[in-house]
C-alpha cells in the first residue's frame, strides 16, 4: 500500500508559513527530497505510524535516554527520533564542510592567541572586554602550551537555514560538545527499523569519523605514547547526556570515570584501580571547564580532579578539549569574526552568522536600544533560556529592566537579529508537519587539518510555533543525511572495530569506583530478591489461611511477620509496642515495605539504590540486561498507576518481579567478565544474601516452638528461599529443625546454604588483587577466613541445645550473631581496602566563591 | 629601607589528612621601588613536590603537594625586601594626571593603547566584586564627579572609608560578600580595599586589589611583639597618563616605605596567600603569624 503525498502533507503548514526544506512555496516538492518522500509514500500511514512506534520502542529498549532535570516524566527520558530524516545534498554539504573547517581553524587560532600573545586584543581586532568579561576566560589557563598541533580538538556547531537559503551558524560549542553518540545511535536505529527509507539514496556514513576520533584521542597523548591510557570523564549519571558518555565509553572501549576516580600525584594523573594507581595520559572530558580542578577553578566542584591544571601545564596529561576552551562559546565574538577571519586568512567567513551587535560599543548599543523590539538579546557567556531575551515579546517594564541591566554591564550583552529559520517535515501522529530544525555538526582535528562528520544530529522544535530548539527542554531529534553523488557502502555495524581498542583487560585496572558500584549492585540486588521472596511467601500464607491474627492457626504468621521486620531492619514495624493494629491488618505495612521508596529497608528503596549503581555502570551492561531491568521498572510503574493493592495483585506482581530479577541476575553472570569486575558483584550479592539469611535464621530458628508451629515456620523458612523441594529431595522426611539447619546452614554442597555462601565469598575475595602495602593477606581475607573457620566447626548437636527454660537456643543465636558481625566487618574492610573513599575533598579555607 | 618579613600559616587538623594540594601567593614582587633580596619558603612536613610559576597578573605562585598522612601543616615564608618609594614615579610630578577629571579619564580609557587595554580589565566585574549595588555606586559618586580630579576623589574615598567604616576582625571572613560589609560598615583591610574597588569600578574606572604587608610601629617606648603583624591589603587606582596609584583605606594613607607588595589581582580571589584542597574527614584550625621589621633589628 502507498500513501498519497497530498494526504501526508495535509495541513502541513501552520498559519505562519516559513521557508521549508521539503515543500517549495508553490507546494511542489523540492527535488532533493523527492526520492526520500517517494520512499516514504511507498508505505501506508499505518506502516509509517507502526515504524515510528517501533523506533520509539527501540530507543526505549536500548535505553537511549536524555536526562531532563525536574521533568515530571522522571529523570531518564527516552530519546525521541523522528522517522523522517533531514537531508542536505552533496554540493551544499561541500560548502558547509569547507565553512566548518574554516570556522574550526579560526576558533583554534583565536583560542591560541587569547591564551597566548593576545595580539587580537592588542591590535584592536577584538575588544578586550569580549574576552576579559567572559566567564569562560580562565586566567589560570593563560600561556599553557599544548603538544597537539591544534589547541581546539573538537568543535561542534549548530546550523540552521537562514532566509537567504544558506546554512547559518547559530551556536558554537567548544568545551565538551555533546550529540555525537546520539547521532550515531540515530543512524543505527533508523537503518534497522526503516531500511526501505534509504532505497536508491546515497547517504554518507560516519563510521570512519569515529575511527578518526579514536585516533585523535591516541595522538593527543603526551610523549607520543603508542599505547596511551585514555579515560572518559563524566559528571555522572545525573548529567543530561550521561547515556552518551556511557555509549562513547563502550564504543571506544575506554573506562568511564568520575572525578574522584582520578588523582594527581607526583605531577601526573592517576586512575585509582583495584590494585594500584594507574597513570592516565588522555582525558576525553564531558565535564565543563570550571569544574575541572577544585584547586584552581570552582572550589566547590566534586566533578573534577584536584591539581589537574598543573599537570596540564607540565604536559603530563592531555585534556580534550583543553580546559579554558569555553571562552569560545561567546556570542560577543560574532560581530568580530569576519574581521578575525580576514586577519588570519585574508578571506571572508564562508558560513554566514546571525547579524549581531555587541553592546560594549557605544554606537552599537544606542542602535540596539533604539530598535530593541527587533532583537534577541543574549548574555555573551550564557546560552540558557534565562539569559536569552526575545524582545518582541517583552512588555515595556521588562524592556526597561533589560536596558538597565545592559547599561550596567554593557560588554556582557549582544543583540541579534531575529531570524526565521527553515522548517522541515516531521512525522506527527499520522501526517507530516513543518517544524523548525537545528543541525548540530561535529568537527575534529585530524593531524593539522579539521575533519567534519558527514552527518550530525538534528533537533526539532517541540511544537509547531516554537522558536526555541533544545533537547534540554525535551524535544525530538532527526537523523542528518548528507547525500553523496557516489555509491555509499551499506551502514557498517556500529560495534567498534577491536583492532585499536585498548580495553581494560585485567581486574587490576578496574577503576575502584566501578568496583564499588559493582559490589553495591550485588548487595542491592541480593536484598531485593530476598525481600521479594520472603514477602511473597507471607502473602501466599495469608491468602491460604484467610489470615486472622486472633485465630491460633495464624500464630505462625505472627512470627513470620516479626521476622519480616527483623530481616528488612524496618523497626519497629511488626515488632513495635503497639503492633496489634499492624498485625490485624498486615497488608498495609507489607505494602509500605514494598512500595515506599523513602523507607530504608523497603524493596522499593533497595531497587532504587540498585538503579543508581546500575546507571553509574551502564557502559558495562548489555542491551538484554537493560531490557529486562527496564521491564521490572515498568511493571512497578504500571502497578502503582493501577492502584489496586490486594493480596492476589501484589502476589502476582512479586511473581513476575522475581522471575525477572532472576533472569537479570543470570544475564549479569553471562554478560560481564570476571576481570571486568564480576567478582565484586558476586561478593556483594553473596554477602547480602548471607547477611539476610542469618537474620532470617535468628528470627525463626532460635525460639523453641511447639511441634505444629515449628513445622509451619520451617516450611515457611524453606519456601521463602525456594529450598523446600531440595529439602524434600535430600531428606524425604518430615520437616525437622535439625535437618533444616543441616541443609541451610551447614551443607557444604548446597549453593543456598550459609556454609556454601561463605566459602564462595572467601574464594572470590582471594582472587582480588593485592596491594603491596597490606602484607601477604589483606584484612578482609583474614576476616572471611575467620568466618569460614567458625562455620566449619559448628556442630549440629550443640546448635540444637536449648537454654535452661527451654525457650530458646542461645548457642545458635550467639554463633549466628558472630558470623553476622564477621561478615559486616569483612564488608567494611573490603570497602576500606579497595574502594577507599575514606578521604573527602575539602577546601583548606572555605572561601565560598561564586565563580561563574 | 630593608625589611625582613616572616609569614607563618599553620593548620591543625582534627583527623589525618591523607594528601593535599596547595597554592601559596606569598613571594613579594620586585618592582619599581621594591626589590626582593631574599626569599625562603619552608613547609613542614616536607612537600612531595613543589613548583613555582608566574601567573596571569605577574605574581609568583607556588604550588605544592603533600602526599603523606599528616595532622599539621606549617608554611613559613621569609622575605628580605628593600623598599624605596622615592624611586617610584610620583603623581605630584605629573600634574596633568593628578588633575585628570573623571570625564576626561573615561574618555582616555577608550584608547587602544596597550597599557590602557591592560588596565581596562580592572573595570570589569570580578569574582568577589560583582553585581555592584546602586548604594555602592551612590557612595562612590559622592566623591567621584565628572569634573573633579579622580586622584582627589580616590583620596577622599579612602578617607571616607577610613572614618565611616569600623575595623572589626570579628565581623567578616574571606567569604563575606562586599554588600554585607557595605551595609554593616565594618570589616578588615581586605573588605575596605574591596569596597573601594567596587566604588571605583562603579564609576567606570580601573581599580585593583593589592595584597601585601604593612610595618606597624609600636607605641613609643614599647618593644614590638613578634608575630602580631598581619597580612595587609589595599587598593590601587589606574590614572590615565600616569599609571597605578596605591591607597590604603585601613590606615588612611598613600603607601610609602611601610607597605610591601606581594601580589595584585582583581580582588582577593586572585591572590589568597594560601589555599588548597585537603583530603580528610575532620575540621581544621588555622593560625597565622606575621612579623615585619627593619632588617637591622632582626635578632
Amino acid at each position: 500500500m502507498t500513501t498519497d503525498l497530498n494526504i501526508l502533507f495535509q495541513n502541513y503548514f501552520s498559519k505562519e508559513k516559513n521557508y521549508d526544506e521539503a515543500l517549495k512555496s508553490d507546494l511542489t516538492v523540492n527535488p532533493n527530497w523527492k526520492k526520500l518522500l517517494d520512499n516514504v509514500s511507498e508505505m501506508d500511514i499505518k506502516t509509517l505510524t507502526a515504524k515510528q512506534n517501533e523506533i520509539d520502542w527501540l530507543m526505549d529498549e536500548n535505553g537511549v535516554t536524555y536526562n531532563v532535570y525536574n521533568d515530571p516524566q522522571g529523570m531518564q527520558r527516552s530519546w525521541d527520533l523522528n522517522i523522517i530524516p533531514f537531508i542536505i545534498k552533496a554540493n551544499e554539504w561541500h560548502t558547509i564542510e569547507k565553512g566548518l573547517q574554516q570556522r574550526a581553524e579560526l576558533l583554534n587560532l583565536i583560542i591560541k592567541d587569547i591564551y597566548g600573545k593576545r595580539d587580537l586584543i592588542k591590535k584592536g581586532i577584538i575588544p578586550p572586554e569580549v574576552i576579559f568579561a567572559h566567564r569562560g576566560f580562565l586566567r589560570q589557563c593563560d600561556q599553557i602550551q599544548y603538544k597537539t598541533s591544534k589547541h581546539l580538538l573538537i568543535y561542534s556547531s549548530d546550523l540552521a537555514r537562514g532566509p537567504d537559503g544558506r546554512m547559518w551558524v547559530v551556536n558554537d560549542r567548544t568545551q565538551a560538545p555533546s550529540g555525537m553518540g546520539y547521532a550515531l545511535e540515530n543512524r543505527y536505529s533508523l537503518n534497522r527499523v526503516l531500511p526501505n527509507l534509504f532505497k536508491d539514496i546515497n547517504v554518507k556514513q560516519s563510521s570512519g569519523f569515529f575511527y578518526d576520533f579514536n585516533q585523535m584521542l591516541i595522538d593527543a597523548a603526551p610523549q607520543n605514547k603508542e599505547n596511551p591510557s585514555i579515560v572518559i570523564l563524566t559528571p555522572g549519571p545525573l548529567n543530561e547526556t550521561y547515556f552518551e558518555h556511557a555509549y562513547m565509553a563502550s564504543l571506544l572501549g575506554y573506562p568511564l570515570v568520575n572525578g574522584n576516580d582520578l588523582v594527581v600525584r607526583n605531577g601526573k594523573v592517576y586512575l585509582k584501580t583495584l590494585k594500584e594507581l594507574k597513570q592516565v595520559d588522555v582525558i576525553y572530558r564531558r565535564v565543563d571547564d570550571v569544574f575541572m580542578d577544585p584547586l584552581e577553578l570552582r572550589e566547590d566542584s566534586y566533578l573534577g580532579v584536584t591539581g589537574l591544571l598543573d599537570v596540564v601545564r607540565n604536559k603530563n596529561i592531555s585534556i580534550i578539549n583543553p580546559v579554558g576552551s569555553g571562552v569560545l562559546e561567546n556570542s560577543g565574538l560574532i560581530p568580530f569574526m569576519n574581521a578575525i577571519c580576514n586577519h588570519f586568512f585574508n578571506e571572508d567567513l564562508i558560513l554566514p552568522q546571525i547579524a549581531s551587535w555587541w553592546c560594549g560599543q557605544e554606537k552599537e548599543r544606542e542602535f540596539v536600544f533604539k530598535n530593541i523590539k527587533n532583537f534577541v538579546v543574549k548574555r555573551i557567556d550564557r546560552s540558557n533560556r534565562e539569559s536569552l531575551f526575545f524582545c518582541e515579546f517583552l512588555d515595556n517594564n521588562a524592556l526597561e529592566t533589560l536596558k538597565k541591566d545592559i547599561s550596567a554591564n554593557p560588554y556582557r550583552y549582544v543583540a541579534q537579529e531575529k531570524i526565521t529559520f527553515s522548517t522541515a517535515p516531521d512525522f506527527v501522529k499520522d501526517h507530516l508537519e513543518a517544524r523548525k530544525v537545528l543541525c548540530r555538526t561535529f568537527v575534529i582535528a585530524k593531524k593539522d587539518q579539521y575533519q567534519v562528520m558527514p552527518g550530525g544530529l538534528v533537533r526539532v522544535a517541540p511544537e509547531r510555533e516554537n522558536l526555541f530548539v533544545s533537547n534540554q527542554r525535551g524535544g525530538v531529534s532527526k537523523d542528518l543525511w548528507v547525500l553523496s553523488n557516489d555509491q555509499e557502502d551499506n551502514i557498517k555495524h556500529y560495534a567498534w572495530d577491536n583492532t585499536c581498542k585498548i580495553s581494560i583487560s585485567d581486574i587490576n585496572d578496574l577503576p575502584s569506583n566501578t568496583a564499588e558500584n559493582l559490589f553495591w549492585s550485588g548487595r542491592y540486588l541480593g536484598r531485593t530478591l530476598v525481600t521479594a521472596r520472603y514477602i511473597r511467601m507471607i502473602l501466599n500464607r495469608m491468602s491460604d489461611e484467610q489470615y486472622d491474627s486472633n485465630t491460633s492457626s495464624s500464630e505462625s504468621l505472627v512470627y513470620l511477620l516479626h521476622a519480616l521486620t527483623n530481616i528488612t531492619s524496618t523497626f519497629p514495624g511488626f515488632t513495635g509496642k503497639n503492633n496489634e493494629a499492624l498485625l490485624n491488618n498486615p497488608l498495609k505495612e507489607i505494602i509500605s515495605l514494598l512500595f515506599d521508596k523513602n523507607r530504608l529497608g523497603s524493596f522499593a528503596q533497595a531497587l532504587n539504590s540498585f538503579n543508581n549503581s546500575y546507571y553509574s555502570l551502564r557502559n558495562l551492561w548489555s542491551k538484554d540486561m537493560w531490557r529486562v531491568f527496564d521491564s521490572i521498572k515498568k511493571l512497578w510503574t504500571k502497578f502503582e498507576q493501577a492502584n489496586v493493592y490486594t493480596i492476589p495483585t501484589v502476589t502476582k506482581l512479586l511473581d513476575r518481579t522475581i522471575t525477572r530479577l532472576i533472569a537479570f541476575m543470570g544475564l549479569i553472570e553471562e554478560s560481564i567478565l570476571v576481570q571486568q569486575g564480576l567478582l565484586l558483584y558476586f561478593i556483594g550479592l553473596q554477602t547480602e544474601q548471607a547477611l539476610m539469611q542469618i537474620s532470617k535464621f535468628r528470627s525463626l530458628m532460635v525460639f523453641n516452638y511447639d511441634e505444629r508451629l515449628q513445622y509451619d515456620i520451617l516450611e515457611a523458612l524453606l519456601s521463602s528461599d525456594e529450598s523446600l523441594n531440595i529439602y524434600r529431595y535430600s531428606y524425604r522426611s518430615h520437616l525437622s529443625l535439625e535437618n533444616v539447619i543441616n541443609l541451610t546452614l551447614l551443607d557444604k554442597e548446597y549453593p543456598k546454604s550459609l556454609t556454601y555462601r561463605l566459602k564462595r565469598i572467601q574464594k572470590d575475595i582471594d582472587r582480588l588483587p593485592y596491594t603491596e602495602n597490606i602484607g601477604n593477606q589483606s584484612n578482609c581475607q583474614k576476616l572471611i577466613d575467620l568466618a569460614n573457620a567458625k562455620i566449619s566447626k559448628l556442630n549440629i548437636a550443640e546448635l540444637m541445645i536449648l537454654n535452661s527454660d527451654e525457650s530458646l537456643r542461645e548457642r545458635l543465636d550467639a554463633e549466628l550473631t558472630e558470623l553476622s558481625d564477621l561478615l559486616h566487618e569483612t564488608s567494611l574492610s573490603l570497602s576500606g581496602t579497595y574502594f577507599n573513599h575514606s578521604y573527602q575533598q575539602t577546601q583548606l579555607i572555605n572561601q565560598n566563591f561564586p565563580l561563574s | 629601607m630593608v625589611f625582613q618579613v616572616s609569614h607563618t600559616t599553620s593548620y591543625d587538623y582534627e583527623s589525618y589528612v591523607t594528601f593535599c594540594h596547595n597554592i601559596a601567593t606569598l613571594k613579594p614582587k620586585t618592582l619599581c621601588g621594591q626589590t626582593l633580596l631574599d626569599y625562603k619558603l619552608e613547609i613542614t612536613p616536607k612537600p612531595t613536590e613543589i613548583t613555582e610559576r608566574v601567573d596571569f597578573f605577574g605574581n609568583y605562585i607556588t604550588r605544592f603537594s603533600l602526599q603523606k598522612e599528616h595532622k599539621t601543616l606549617k608554611v613559613t615564608a621569609t622575605s628580605k625586601v628593600s623598599r624605596n618609594f622615592e624611586a617610584q614615579p610620583n603623581i605630584d610630578d605629573v600634574p596633568t594626571a593628578k588633575n585628570i577629571t573623571l570625564a576626561d579619564a573615561l574618555k582616555a580609557l577608550k584608547s587602544n593603547d596597550e597599557a590602557i587595554i591592560d588596565a581596562r580589565q580592572y573595570i570589569l566585574e570580578s569574582v568577589l566584586i560583582a553585581k555592584i549595588s546602586p548604594e555602592i555606586k551612590a557612595y562612590a559618586e559622592v566623591s567621584f564627579k565628572p569634573n573633579r580630579s579622580i586622584f582627589d576623589a580616590a583620596l577622599e574615598l579612602m578617607q571616607r572609608i577610613y572614618t565611616e567604616f569600623d575595623f572589626d576582625p570579628t565581623f567578616s571572613n574571606v567569604a563575606t560578600p562586599i554588600h554585607e560589609v557595605f551595609k554593616a560598615k565594618k570589616g578588615v583591610c581586605q573588605d575596605f580595599a574591596q569596597i573601594a574597588i567596587a566604588c571605583i569600578r562603579s564609576v567606570g574606572l580601573p581599580a585593583r586589589y593589592i595584597s601585601g604587608y604593612i610595618e606597624t610601629i609600636p607605641p613609643p617606648g614599647k618593644e614590638k611583639l613578634i608575630g602580631t603583624d598581619a597580612s595587609h591589603a589595599w587598593f590601587s587606582l589606574y590614572i590615565p597618563g600616569f599609571g597605578w596609584v596605591d591607597f590604603d583605606p585601613t590606615n588612611n594613607q598613600t603607601p610609602k616605605n611601610q607597605h610591601i607588595i606581594v601580589a595584585w589581582g582583581r580582588d582577593y580571589y586572585d591572590v589568597p596567600p594560601l589555599k588548597g584542597v585537603i583530603y580528610s574527614t575532620g575540621s581544621n584550625k588555622m593560625h597565622v603569624a606575621v612579623d615585619i621589621r627593619p632588617f637591622n633589628e632582626v635578632k
